[in-house]
């Protein structure tokens, strides 16, 4: 017998109506009040039931809603997880923990501003293909932006080959602290373009991306542009045209720096005073600052060893380069050192 | 008697009794924090009512898109209440409306209905908003 929730209320019932058709109860009154009795009870044995099942629906119900919110969600989680790569991540998380509101507002700050290009990317890149742009590009920027975020900056926008980074907003550690972050940053990518020169080089590209890099500290307008349907989170000022204009005169593989951002980090780091500039909209002239001994010490540090001269063409690739294979790299060295040398004495 | 109009609420129903003319609704959403607080007056005044009626015509539209247990149990009270009605001798009409794609809603009607023996019980479809 299949097993029955309410096996005990209904044999309950079916002996009641038994001892009540049977005659046992004698007396009438008593009869008539049993059968009351049993009535009611029968009935509010189906509401229990009744609401039993009601009650189930309701869960079952329940609990379809609770995973089509949860379908829901984790949609929306995918969806504000891509939408978050169009955004610099400090952005996203004050938008999303709800401390900064979506609205046309801006304010003023002191920001350091990093401006990047490529030297001669539009002749640089001529005779490539676009896949083989699209993938040089790509790899340029996703390596930078690592460099970036890993330093705190708020990546504004990539235009083409150049980028637009500050520091200060929306977060901030005071305003040397920014300009040394934006330094330091701007260093370690100067460094690391080596790297990737060499990886490029040895991946068959005969012209290698070289960067210039320009930063200025100073007064500018941060927060949403646009309009109520479309806004950028951007900066805005004459600054920002000084970190571009800097970036002009920089020298490739270089950094250059105003006078404002150099006065915060001269305890630091070296630099040469260049030529003064004008730039449009800035009424005082302009001293640059280059920075000097970026790649000191670089190649310790370096993934990558590349020499190249005719006749020989030597590249390392120390993140590949582990307690096994390191051996044989020595051998197969000292091998070529052997031979050389014996040429020499021929 | 007066008619007695509350509007629905997050978690009550709509109440619309026409004492006049005996047309009865409730419609909405029934998960009031106190049932007993928000259903006893007007139960208790549409009992009143019913009782006082003899031959009349009545009509009472349930329009529910959802309630919970204690709600089920006053509903059942409800129907028991116009079944004895019909059982003196008015001409009851309970009008279940429920929404097409609410299978639940309208297994619920069935159940409700295999009950009464006295009333002309109506399963309806809503009209698509």
């Amino acid at each position: 017998m299949a097993f029955e929730i309410f096996h005990k209320e209904e044999a309950a019932i079916e002996e009641a109506k038994s001892v009540l058709g049977s005659g046992e109860i004698t007396d009438p009154k008593a009869a008539k009040h049993y059968g009351t009795l049993l009535k009611a009870y029968e009935k509010l044995f189906k509401s229990t039931k009744r609401l039993v099942r009601l009650s189930d629906r309701n869960e079952a119900e329940l609990n379809k809603v609770a995973h089509s919110l949860d379908e829901k969600n984790h949609l929306l989680e995918g969806l504000s997880t891509k939408l978050s790569k169009y955004l610099s991540p400090q952005i996203y998380a004050s938008i999303f923990s709800g401390e900064r509101e979506v609205a046309l507002e801006t304010k003023r700050k002191k920001l350091t501003i990093f401006f990047s290009d490529i030297k001669n990317f539009t002749a640089t890149t001529d005779d490539l293909e676009p896949e083989d742009i699209t993938f040089l590009i790509n790899d340029y920027l996703t390596e930078m932006s690592a460099i970036a975020l890993k330093h705190g900056a708020t990546i504004d926008k990539f235009i083409g080959d150049a980028v637009v980074i500050f520091f200060g907003d929306p977060e901030t550690k005071g305003v040397q602290e920014d300009a040394l972050a934006c330094v330091g940053m701007a260093i370690e990518m100067q460094r690391h373009m080596m790297d990737l020169r060499a990886k490029w080089t040895e991946m068959g590209y005969s012209r290698p991306f070289q960067m210039r890099v320009g930063i200025n500290t100073g007064y500018c307008n941060v927060g949403n542009f646009g309009s109520e349907e479309r806004m950028d989170y951007t900066i805005i000022g004459g600054e920002v045209n000084l970190a571009a204009r800097l970036e002009g005169v920089a020298d490739p593989d270089g950094i250059t720096m105003s006078y404002e951002t150099y006065a915060l980090v001269k305890d630091y780091v070296d630099a040469e005073k260049g030529e003064p500039i004008t730039v449009k909209g800035i009424h005082r002239k302009i001293n640059p600052y280059k920075l000097i001994g970026i790649f000191k010490n670089v190649d310790e540090k370096s993934r990558y060893f590349r020499s190249e001269n005719d006749g020989m063409k030597l590249f390392l690739d120390f993140g590949k380069l582990d307690e096994d294979t390191r051996p044989n790299a020595i051998d197969q060295m000292e091998a070529a050192i052997e031979r050389l040398r014996g040429e020499e004495t021929k | 008697m007066e008619n007695i109009k509350i509007e629905a609420s997050d978690r009550s129903p709509e109440v619309d009794f026409d004492f006049d003319k005996n047309v009865y609704a409730l419609r909405g959403e029934s998960y009031p924090e106190d049932v007993t607080a928000f259903f006893g007056p007007v139960i208790g005044k549409l009992e009143e009512r019913l009782g006082s009626l003899k031959g009349a015509e009545v009509q009472f539209d349930f329009e529910l898109v959802y309630f919970n247990s204690s709600s089920a149990k006053v509903l059942m009270g409800l129907f028991d209440m116009l079944d004895e009605t019909a059982a003196e001798g008015n001409a009851v009409v309970i009008n279940w409306i429920y929404d097409e794609e609410d299978d639940n809603m309208e297994e619920l009607g069935e159940e409700f209905a295999e009950d009464l023996e006295n009333v002309q019980f109506v399963m309806k479809k809503m009209a698509p908003s």
